[in-house]
């Protein structure tokens, strides 16, 4: 028996898989994506489930369900969403960390945003920096600042006008030289050749400001995330429409970037962004000019993207109302450390 | 009027100005859009200076000229993005600089100044065949540029920054766009002078732009307007016998002036 998990329907099976761990779950997860199947009528058979494995089989809406070797934490969260299950052997706990991590009166989808992260299923990306330090005009700015931001996590940076949180994006992006320490993304050091080669991974949303009035189309805002690779002009136009359409602003395509309102701009700005493929996504003060509606708009398409591609966000904002709805990390930047 | 064709150097003026009249206005929308404006001024004080050490030395106007403008020019570029400040500054201290230097040439080796204003005039039929060639090369320069770097430079004109993290290579479209300019402000100058440039340069990409929501349609507007003027304006003069400079200058100023007209009325 090499099979870790197992779903029949009707008696028949449609799935099978030796996957380690939770990722037999994350396939069928995909599968599901692909062929739509009366999830009621199906039935798993699962070599080892914990917690984690019993929020993932709620979550794909499974009901019936036979496990060899169960932990009673996760019989605790069957029950509580009426699974029906059998198993062979109980045991307090599965040799799992994610069965302390995860908590059982959590949603389905809360324990999923927590494993898909543990499990690499987010577009996002590592970011380390170690040791920064940047100065401006002989004026130390970022001094011995260390950070970590986990792939496909959020973090907000606030702190006062000037203290040099646009100076630290500027860093990490590759636009502002730095004195001191290492920034990576992922695997690459900025400033590094193979980085050179690979900008396109860190996307970039500045302050919306009407910094000219030079014609300029929606979508050619959006294409510009691919403009330093080579691609066909077929492939050109697919990406733009897919990422237009991801941030719903394929309809403004046509329309002058300039003329169009602030929330309108940040739908494109983030479209572009996604256009260019960026796991790494750094805002900077990006409610700065938006009327209430459309911070309130801006707020749920990062949640929705967060939640759904997971790229690992950095958020600079000072708007503290604004930032308080999510429930990101929030780190403030002072005497050029982070807080 | 056509017969005025079968002369060899208007012939030669005619097909330049057209050549010119349709690529030029691509860096007129270069200009404008990285706010190089004072660019045209400080490339015209250059010129003196140019003028004044060819004629103080006994050198070729032309390429002097060009070569004195293409050292300004990296000067200025070099200084204002090592500084980070506004091109602006650097240019208004180059147009004193060089003038200053220009009148030195003019006062130590008795150069007749009315020789070395000459040069701000221009004279389209005066070409000599190096600088036909030498604009036909510049204008497929200009054209290639566009096609082939179309995406990077619109990546670049929007923002400089953002086409940085899209993995375009800022630093060198910026110097590529500034050189190329300089080449062609230097070459429009011979055409039809310094003081009519704008003409065949900046006025067809102002009434693209007015005319525009997209940076491609700015482009092709702004060709097919250079193009337009350059034509109705090399017939116009024969016409009414006017300078063609001036021909193109009025007419293209006509048609800003209505669209520029038509734009506040719909707003």
């Amino acid at each position: 028996m090499d099979w870790s998990l197992v779903v029949k329907h009707n008696g028949e099976e449609i799935f099978t898989s030796r996957g380690k761990w939770l990722y037999p779950l994350f396939e069928l997860e995909d599968v599901f994506k692909e062929k739509d199947y009366p999830r009621d009528e199906l039935e798993a058979v699962e070599k080892v489930a914990g917690q984690a494995a019993a929020f993932l089989i709620v979550r794909l809406g499974i009901k019936k369900c036979h496990i060899k070797l169960i932990s009673e934490k996760a019989i605790e969260v069957l029950e509580r969403f009426e699974v029906n299950y059998t198993y062979d052997e109980k045991v307090p706990l599965i040799q799992c960390r994610t069965e302390h991590i995860l908590n059982k009166d959590m949603s389905p989808d809360e324990a999923w945003q927590i494993l898909r992260r543990r499990a690499g299923r987010v577009h996002g990306t590592d970011v380390s920096i170690e040791k920064l330090e940047v100065d401006l005009n002989r004026e130390i700015i970022i001094s011995g600042l260390d950070l970590e931001v986990s792939r496909g996590e959020g973090l907000i940076i606030c702190g006062e006008n000037g203290v040099g949180k646009t100076t630290l994006l500027k860093a990490i992006l590759g636009l502002q030289p730095i004195s001191a320490g290492t920034i990576k993304i992922g695997d690459l050091q900025v400033g590094s050749q193979i980085w050179n080669k690979n900008r396109h991974i860190t996307g970039y949303v500045n302050q919306e400001r009407v910094k000219g009035l030079f014609p300029v189309s929606a979508s050619e805002v959006v294409e510009i995330g691919l403009a330093g690779r080579k691609l066909s002009r077929k492939v050109i136009r697919e990406r733009v429409e897919a990422a237009m359409n991801r941030t719903g602003c394929l309809d403004l395509a046509d329309r002058s970037f300039h003329k169009l309102s602030g929330g309108e701009k940040q739908r494109v700005s983030i479209a572009r962004c996604l256009c260019q493929q960026a796991r790494v996504l750094l805002f900077d003060e990006p409610t700065t000019f938006l009327d209430p509606k459309s911070r309130e708009d801006l707020y749920e398409l990062l949640l929705e993207l967060w939640e759904n591609e997971a790229p690992t966000i950095i958020l600079v904002s000072h708007d503290d109302n604004w930032i308080d709805n999510f429930k990101w990390e929030v780190k403030e930047l002072k005497g050029g450390k982070l807080c | 009027m056509l017969e005025v064709l079968t002369y060899p150097p208007v012939l030669r003026g005619f097909l330049i100005l057209m050549i010119a009249g349709v690529t030029f206005p691509i860096t007129g929308v270069y200009l404008l859009r990285m706010n190089l404006l004072p660019l045209r001024f400080m490339l015209m004080h250059g010129a003196i200076l140019g003028g004044a050490i060819a004629l103080s030395f006994h050198l070729n106007a032309f390429w002097t000229t060009i070569g004195v403008n293409l050292i300004l020019v990296w000067f200025m570029s070099h200084s204002a993005r090592s500084l980070g400040t506004d091109t602006g500054f650097i240019s208004t201290f180059i147009m004193v600089a060089s003038i200053g230097l220009a009148f030195v040439f003019i006062y130590v080796y008795d150069v007749p100044s009315k020789d070395a204003m000459g040069l701000l005039w221009g004279s389209l039929y005066t070409l000599t065949n190096v600088e036909l060639w030498g604009g036909i090369i510049l204008a497929c320069i200009i054209l290639l540029l566009q096609i082939i770097k179309r995406r990077q430079l619109k990546a670049f004109f929007f923002d400089p920054s953002i086409a940085f993290t899209s993995g375009v290579n800022e630093s060198a479209i910026y110097y590529t766009v500034i050189l190329l300019t300089a080449f062609t402000v230097a070459l429009a100058m011979r055409l039809i002078g310094a003081l009519l440039l704008d003409a065949i340069i900046i006025l067809p990409a102002l009434i693209a732009i007015l005319q525009s929501k997209s940076h491609g349609k700015v482009i092709l507007l702004s060709c097919l307007w250079g193009g337009i003027f350059s034509f109705l304006g090399f017939f116009i003069a024969l016409w009414l016998k006017i300078p063609t400079s001036s021909a193109i200058a009025l007419l293209a100023t006509l048609v800003f002036l209505f669209f520029y007209i038509m734009s506040k009325m719909r707003k």
